[in-house]
């Protein structure tokens, strides 16, 4: 585990030049590349709403506007609401008399209230409800009757515009035939046609157009009143812009004009591999669950450095560093130190085309990549630092959790290897300081990594693709401050 | 599946309409009335563990990953849909810097694949709100006031005006008021100013505002503003003066008034009291209560005084008002435009794979034909890319 609230002192560097934590990264095992948030592709799952864990469908989350229909938030502090009941006794009636005796029990009444600011729906005057979810008053736009008109003004005259284009292009081509047709003998159009059979006009967007009012402009102003500047104010009584945003349709100025507001839906999402198009990362359709049903998080799958404890970097000088490496597959896996500019640069090998291959290519069906130039970024690695990485392979055994418990640590009698545990290793080095490192600027040292790793997916039937492979990684420490 | 995937591809998924402004982003689905959210223009960087504003770049390295954040947030947190294969209408400013647009371009175009991409002026949209033939936009934004000439359907480029009159303005000027009141150097951040504003700044009448000037007199009620560290008295006088820099008149003539009706004068004779008669005040600014009254006076006192007397013989000043609220109201021209024309005049995404360059009102190019031999200058200077 990197770590939640510190800094992140490991850094890898992501195939797309990022530098990010373990934690945040992706292992492509198709690819066999380390990808993270930035250069892969998000994608909506489904929708649930985080606060009663109830799932719904898109289409239907779509229809309520990505509103959860039985949560509610308050319009002041953005908590949820809860629904409180009340007993409320049916008012006495004096006319009705003796009359009514039996509906005299006390009914169940409801209201939203914020357990975190006491704001309730009683505040600003929305009436109790007789049961316990739903039927609450739902406000409408004020502006949308005066856009939908406006819409249909404007549908009106697109549709025009592209009949009257159509028409054109009509008029352009038209062959004029040998044979006369019945409209050319008589002259009628086929709009004239229609009109004296009494049928609508086939233009019925004219209508539209043709009842459209524009925005009529008015001299006067809204004025403030002569004496705004003496009434009392009370800022408590007025929203704060965070409050009218939440409700972006009315963003009521007053207070007592907030409304609940219907919970926003959050989305479980799905993480999609660009180059390749495979899934990194599926959730389980649960909204419970944590759980994925894919999940190639780069923790599995790529070995994990974490520093144990190392000396006050100073300028010039070689200080000591202890760091532990761990295997997280459940393959023996073979590393090596390299230092990060000895990293072989990954070329990029020109698959050889099959016929569908070819057949996509020809039907434009390839993915475009043009993306990878724009995402791609030259990690800046530090220069002040080396980690001095001695030329020795290193071998880490097998993630085995029944291992765990024994506790003796296996000794290996190297100068480099401290200790042995399962599949950790803890590891002695040196790090070397240029001279002209400044003092008090940030101790960084970059480190590459060569690993053996074995691809556990079942290859394609036709082509058995190799299972091990060698594969590096770079890497970023973070060593606090150089010394004075 | 595979049914749903056919029935996808027949029927054009609903475009979202994408207003970034550089203090709220408003975005939403086209057709709509209001945008699904405005949130601040910020995330959360992780690497710098802050608040990061997507205006704060300095390359455009850090300007494309500010927007790929900015974009994730949207359509992740807030509107819930997936970026790829859906159209998007851009509300930007007239002014907006080439090296925005075209970054903006590539995050959408490459990294979240849209299939369209519609470029549209605020100003333009802002009068497609009103159904109005011709309109004067003046748009009170976060740092500028911008104010535009739309004359059917056309923004008037020569007379466009632009003056650093906006929200920040009266922040300044807010902050300014409150550490005189205070005798000390309070150092508000300017969420905190930004509350104060909205909640408790008004804009006075030109009489009052003379007054005032003048000295003679009494001052506005104070507001007590209560803050979790500290509680604040907010003086009568910043509650009502944090906007006069708005209307402050020098002899360069940059106040906001002076700008509306530079305005008009630049614009072509026959359209000039068509446009004083069709005047609509928006933007966030806007909405700062008895603003719009008090430009509507500054106008109509200013248009009698010397410069202006001679160029234009306007008499009257009307007011429309946007079927929006201020801060929304180019978001909603961008609704109502993506909706009608159903993404035709959107740049699609394999035209801009074929020729990343996007057509713009400084750059003759997409005019010129492609005969011309400035194209071929062009392409020996530099190999598009």
């Amino acid at each position: 585990m990197a770590y939640l609230t510190q800094p992140d002192y490991i850094k890898y560097v992501c195939s797309c030049g990022q530098l990010k934590p373990i934690t945040n990264l992706y292992f492509c095992r198709h690819c066999l590349k380390i990808r993270c948030g930035f250069c892969i592709c998000h994608e909506v799952d489904s929708h649930y709403c985080a606060n009663c864990l109830e799932n719904m469908p898109s289409s239907e989350a779509r229809l309520k506007k990505n509103r959860c229909s039985s949560c509610f938030d308050c319009p002041s502090c953005f908590h949820t609401l809860s629904t409180r009941a009340t007993i409320a006794q049916p008012r006495q009636d004096p006319a009705a008399g003796d009359a009514k005796i039996e509906n005299k029990q006390p009914k169940k009444m409801y209201y939203l209230s914020c357990f975190n600011c006491r704001w309730t729906s009683r505040d600003v005057g929305i009436p109790d409800q007789p049961v316990a979810s739903g039927g609450w008053p739902e406000r409408t736009n004020p502006f949308a009757a005066r856009v939908n008109q406006l819409l249909d003004y404007y549908k009106a005259i697109a549709q025009q515009e592209k009949q009257e284009k159509l028409d054109r292009e009509r008029k352009k081509f038209a062959i004029r035939g040998k044979y006369m047709n019945l409209t050319d003998k008589t002259g009628l159009t086929g709009a004239m046609a229609r009109n004296i059979a009494g049928l609508a006009s086939s233009e019925s967007s004219s209508s539209a157009i043709a009842n459209f009012v524009p925005s009529q402009a008015s001299e006067e102003v809204e004025e403030l009143p002569e004496d705004y500047h003496t009434q009392e104010v009370n800022l408590k009584q007025i929203t704060s812009m965070r409050q009218r945003l939440r409700a972006a349709e009315w963003q009521p100025r007053s207070a007592a004009r907030l409304q609940p507001a219907a919970r926003a839906l959050s989305v479980k999402r799905s993480q999609r591999c660009r180059a390749c198009d495979h899934n990194l990362t599926k959730p389980e359709y649960n909204p419970g669950s944590v759980k994925f049903k894919i999940e190639l998080l780069a923790y599995y799958h790529v070995p994990e450095v974490k520093i144990i404890s190392y000396e006050t970097v100073k300028p010039g000088e070689t200080t000591a560093l202890l760091l532990k490496l761990t295997n997280p597959t459940a393959h023996e896996m073979q590393v090596r130190l390299l230092q990060p500019q000895d990293v072989p640069e990954v070329e990029e090998r020109e698959e050889p085309k099959s016929i569908e291959k070819s057949l996509e290519k020809s039907l434009n069906l390839e993915k475009d990549s043009s993306w990878s130039k724009v995402l791609q970024r030259r990690a800046a690695l530090p220069t002040a630092c080396a980690v001095r990485a001695p030329d020795a392979a290193l071998t880490l055994a097998q993630r085995d959790d029944a291992a765990e418990y024994d506790d003796d640590p296996q000794h290996d009698t190297s100068d480099i290897i401290m200790w042995r545990k399962s599949n950790k290793l803890a590891l002695r080095l040196q790090v070397a300081t240029a001279a002209g490192a400044a003092p008090g600027g940030p101790a960084r040292a970059a480190l590459a990594l060569q690993y053996s790793y074995r691809n556990t997916v079942p290859p394609a039937a036709a082509a058995p693709a190799p299972r091990d492979h060698t594969l590096y990684t770079t890497l970023v420490i973070h060593l606090g401050t150089v010394a004075e | 599946m595979a049914l749903y995937e056919g029935i996808a591809l027949i029927q054009e998924k609903q475009a979202v309409v994408l207003d970034l402004g550089t203090d709220y982003t408003k975005f939403g689905f086209t057709g709509e009335a209001a945008p699904r959210c405005i949130i601040p223009s910020e995330y959360w960087c992780t690497s710098e563990r802050r608040f990061k504003r997507v205006y704060d770049y300095n390359n455009e390295e850090e300007l494309y990953d500010n927007l790929v954040h900015m974009l994730h947030l949207l359509y992740f947190r807030h509107v819930l849909v997936n970026p790829k294969e859906r159209k998007v209408v851009v509300v930007e400013s007239l002014l907006s810097p080439t090296m925005f647009r075209e970054t903006l371009a590539k995050v959408l175009f490459l990294h979240y694949e849209v299939s369209g991409v519609m470029w549209a002026d605020s100003a333009r949209l802002c009068a497609l709100t009103l159904g109005a033939p011709v309109a004067l936009v003046v748009s009170l934004g976060a740092r500028d006031a911008e104010v535009v000439a739309v004359v059917h359907g056309c923004p008037v480029l020569q007379a466009i005006q632009s003056q650093p009159l906006g929200a920040r303005a009266i922040h300044d000027e807010l902050a300014r008021l409150l550490d005189r009141d205070n005798g000390t150097e309070l150092h508000l951040p300017d969420h905190v100013l930004e509350d104060i504003k909205v909640r408790a700044c008004f804009v006075p009448g030109r009489a009052r505002a003379l007054q005032l000037a003048g000295g003679g007199a009494p001052a506005a009620r104070a507001a007590p503003y209560t803050r979790a560290e500290r509680s604040l008295s907010v003086s009568g006088a910043a509650r009502e003066l944090a906007a006069e820099p708005l209307f402050a008149r020098d002899n360069e003539m940059a106040s906001l008034p002076d700008a509306v009706l530079q305005c008009i004068a630049l614009c072509p004779i026959d359209a000039r009291r068509e446009l004083a008669e069709n005047v609509l005040v928006t933007g966030g600014t806007a909405a700062l209560p008895g603003l719009r009254a008090r430009l509507a006076q500054e106008l109509r006192h200013l248009v009698t005084l010397p410069p202006y007397r001679d160029r234009l013989r306007v008499s009257k000043f009307k007011f429309h008002t946007a079927p929006a609220h201020d801060n929304a109201a180019a978001w909603v021209g961008g609704a109502l435009c993506g909706a009608a024309d159903g993404g035709a005049r959107a740049l699609a995404r394999d035209a801009f794979a074929r020729e990343r360059r996007l057509a713009d009102w400084p750059s003759l190019l997409h005019t010129t034909p492609r005969t011309h031999p400035h194209w071929d200058e062009l392409a020996e200077a530099e190999p598009l890319g």
